[in-house]
C-alpha cells in the first residue's frame, strides 16, 4: 500500500489550474523565453565575429530576405502611403482649409516612424514565417540533430547567416519602402487635393533625430526578427504539426518584438528630442 | 485567386444551406477568439501609446492638447486598430488554420472525411472561416476601446494631457459613428480574406512537413497584401 503512494508521488503533478497559478505559469514560459532569445542574440553576436566566414551563405539568404520581399514590401507601402495621405487630407479638411502642411508632416511620420515599423511588420510575417518554416523543418527531420552531431552549431551555420542577411536587407528595405510611399504619397495628393508635388516635398519638418529615430528602429527590427523566428525554429518539436505551430510563434512573436521595440525607441527618441 | 472564389462559393453555399458543423464552430470560435485575447490585447494598449507618442511632437508644436482625443481618435478608430488587429489575428490565426489544415492533408485526414461521406467543407472550412471573421469583427471592438484606454493614459503621462480632456476631445463632434462603422466594416472584410486564404492555402499543401511551413508563409504573406490593398480600396469608397 504504502509502495503504492510512493508510486503515486512520483507522477508530475498535473498542471496548475486558477488564475495565479496560470498567471504564475505564464511568467515563468515568459521569463525563460527571454533568457532563451538573449542566449541566441549573444552566441548570434559571438558567431558573427569569431564563427565561419561563409560569404556564400549570407549573400544567398540576403538575395531570400531581401530581393525576394521587394515586390510584397513595394505593395504594401505603395498602399500604405495612398491611404495615409488620402485619410490625412480628408480630415485636415475637417478642420483646416489648408493643406500645405499635410506633406511635411507626412515625410516627418514616415521618415520617424511608418517607413521602418509597418515595413517590419510586413518583413516579420513573411521572413519570420519563412526562417521558422525553413530552420523547423530541418528540426522536425533532424538535420539539426546531424549538424549538432558534427561538431557544428546550429546557431552559426543557421541563425547566423540569416541575421547578418537580415540586417542589412531591413535597412535597405525599409529605405526602399519610404520612397514607394512617398512617391504614391505625392501621386495621392496631386490627384486628390491638387497638390502640387513640389509644396507636398516639403523637408522643413524632417531633422536628424527623426532620420536618426528611423534608422535605429530598422537596426532594432532587423535584428530582432530572425533572432525571435529563429529562435521559434530551434524550438519544433512534433513532425508537420509542430513546424505548423513554430511558424505560427514566429510570426505572432516578431510581430510582438517589433511593437514592443516601437514603442521604447518612440518613447526614448521623443524624450531625449521632443518637439 | 480563382481556386478562392470557388472556395468561397461552396463555403457560402454550405452556410445558406446551414449544413455546418454547430460543435466546430463553437470549438474554433473559443480557439482563435478567445484565445487570441493577450495577444490583441498587448497589441491595441501598445499600438494607442505609439499613436499618441507619433503625434506628441505635432500636438506640442502647436499647443492643440484638446485635439489629441480627435487625432489619436480618428487615427485608432479608423485605420490602426482594425489593420494591426487584423495583422496580428493573420499571424496567430490564419497562420494556425493553414498550419492545422495542411497538416490533415498531408496525413491524409481530409481523405478520411471524404472516405466517411463527410463533406470537409462543410465540417471543416466553413466553420473556421465564420469563426475567423466573427472573431476580427467582435475583437476589433474591443482593440478600439483598448487602444483608446492605452492612448489616454500615454497622453497623461508623456504630454499632461489628462484622460477626461482626451475623451472630451474625442466626443466632441468631429468624430462620428461613421468613423466606427468604417472601422468595423474594414475588420470584417480583413476576416474575409485572412479565412479565404488560410483556408485556400491550408487545403493545397502538398509534401509534407516543409510543404506546411511553406504554406504558412505563402497564407501570412498572401493575407498581409491583401489587407493593405482592402484597406485602400474601402478607405476610398467610404
Amino acid at each position: 500500500m504504502s509502495q503504492d503512494h510512493a508510486i503515486e508521488d512520483e507522477v508530475t503533478p498535473p498542471p496548475p489550474t486558477g488564475a495565479v497559478a496560470r498567471l504564475g505559469e505564464e511568467a515563468l514560459t515568459f521569463v525563460q523565453t527571454g533568457r532563451e532569445l538573449y542566449g541566441i542574440f549573444i552566441r548570434t553576436l559571438y558567431f558573427c565575429v569569431r564563427g565561419r566566414r561563409e560569404p556564400g551563405s549570407i549573400a544567398f539568404y540576403m538575395h531570400e530576405v531581401g530581393n525576394k520581399s521587394v515586390f510584397f514590401l513595394s505593395v504594401v507601402m505603395g498602399f500604405i502611403g495612398m491611404i495615409m495621405v488620402y485619410q490625412g487630407g480628408v480630415q485636415n479638411l475637417r478642420i483646416l482649409p489648408d493643406l500645405s502642411l499635410m506633406g511635411a508632416s507626412f515625410l516627418e511620420l514616415l521618415i520617424r516612424d511608418l517607413a521602418a515599423s509597418i515595413g517590419a511588420l510586413m518583413l516579420a510575417t513573411r521572413v519570420g514565417a519563412g526562417i521558422a518554416a525553413e530552420i523547423g523543418s530541418m528540426v522536425v527531420t533532424e538535420q539539426v540533430d546531424a549538424l549538432r552531431m558534427s561538431a557544428a552549431d546550429p546557431v552559426d551555420y543557421l541563425v547566423k547567416p540569416r541575421f547578418i542577411a537580415s540586417l542589412v536587407m531591413t535597412i535597405c528595405l525599409c529605405i526602399w519602402g519610404a520612397a514607394v510611399s512617398t512617391i504614391t504619397g505625392t501621386l495621392t495628393a496631386y490627384v486628390y487635393f491638387d497638390l502640387n508635388p513640389m509644396t507636398f516635398l516639403n523637408l522643413t519638418l524632417v531633422d536628424a533625430a527623426d532620420l536618426g529615430t528611423g534608422l535605429v528602429k530598422c537596426v532594432a527590427y532587423g535584428a530582432a526578427i530572425p533572432i525571435v523566428s529563429g529562435h521559434a525554429g530551434l524550438a519544433t518539436h512534433g513532425g508537420s504539426e509542430g513546424v505548423g505551430r513554430a511558424t505560427t510563434r514566429a510570426v505572432v512573436n516578431s510581430s510582438l518584438a517589433v511593437i514592443f521595440l516601437n514603442l521604447v525607441i518612440s518613447a526614448v527618441s521623443y524624450l531625449l528630442f521632443p518637439g | 485567386m480563382g481556386s478562392m472564389g470557388m472556395l468561397m462559393g461552396r463555403i457560402i453555399a454550405r452556410t445558406m444551406r446551414l449544413s455546418l458543423d454547430r460543435e466546430e464552430l463553437m470549438k474554433n470560435l473559443y480557439r482563435m477568439g478567445v484565445l487570441s485575447m493577450p495577444i490583441v490585447i498587448v497589441t491595441a494598449l501598445f499600438t494607442g501609446g505609439i499613436m499618441v507618442i507619433q503625434a506628441a511632437p505635432l500636438v506640442t508644436r502647436l499647443q492643440a492638447y484638446g485635439l489629441l482625443g480627435w487625432g489619436a481618435g480618428f487615427g485608432i478608430l479608423r485605420e490602426i486598430a482594425p489593420l494591426l488587429t487584423a495583422l496580428m489575428i493573420n499571424g496567430r490565426v490564419g497562420a494556425n488554420n493553414t498550419a492545422e489544415l495542411g497538416t490533415m492533408v498531408v496525413t491524409e485526414q481530409v481523405d478520411g472525411l471524404r472516405a466517411l461521406a463527410i463533406d470537409p467543407i462543410g465540417f471543416l472550412i466553413a466553420p473556421r472561416f465564420i469563426a475567423i471573421v466573427v472573431t476580427l469583427f467582435l475583437v476589433t471592438i474591443f482593440a478600439d476601446i483598448l487602444a483608446l484606454v492605452g492612448a489616454a493614459y500615454v497622453g497623461e503621462w508623456m504630454l499632461g494631457v489628462s484622460p477626461l480632456t482626451f475623451f472630451n476631445g474625442l466626443t466632441s463632434g468631429l468624430l462620428g459613428v461613421g468613423d466606427i462603422v468604417s472601422g468595423l466594416i474594414k475588420a470584417t472584410l480583413y476576416g474575409v480574406v485572412i479565412g479565404l486564404s488560410s483556408c485556400h492555402f491550408g487545403l493545397a499543401v502538398r509534401g509534407g512537413a516543409p510543404g506546411v511551413g511553406k504554406a504558412v508563409n505563402a497564407t501570412v504573406v498572401a493575407s498581409a497584401a491583401g489587407v493593405f490593398v482592402l484597406d485602400y480600396l474601402v478607405s476610398f469608397t467610404l
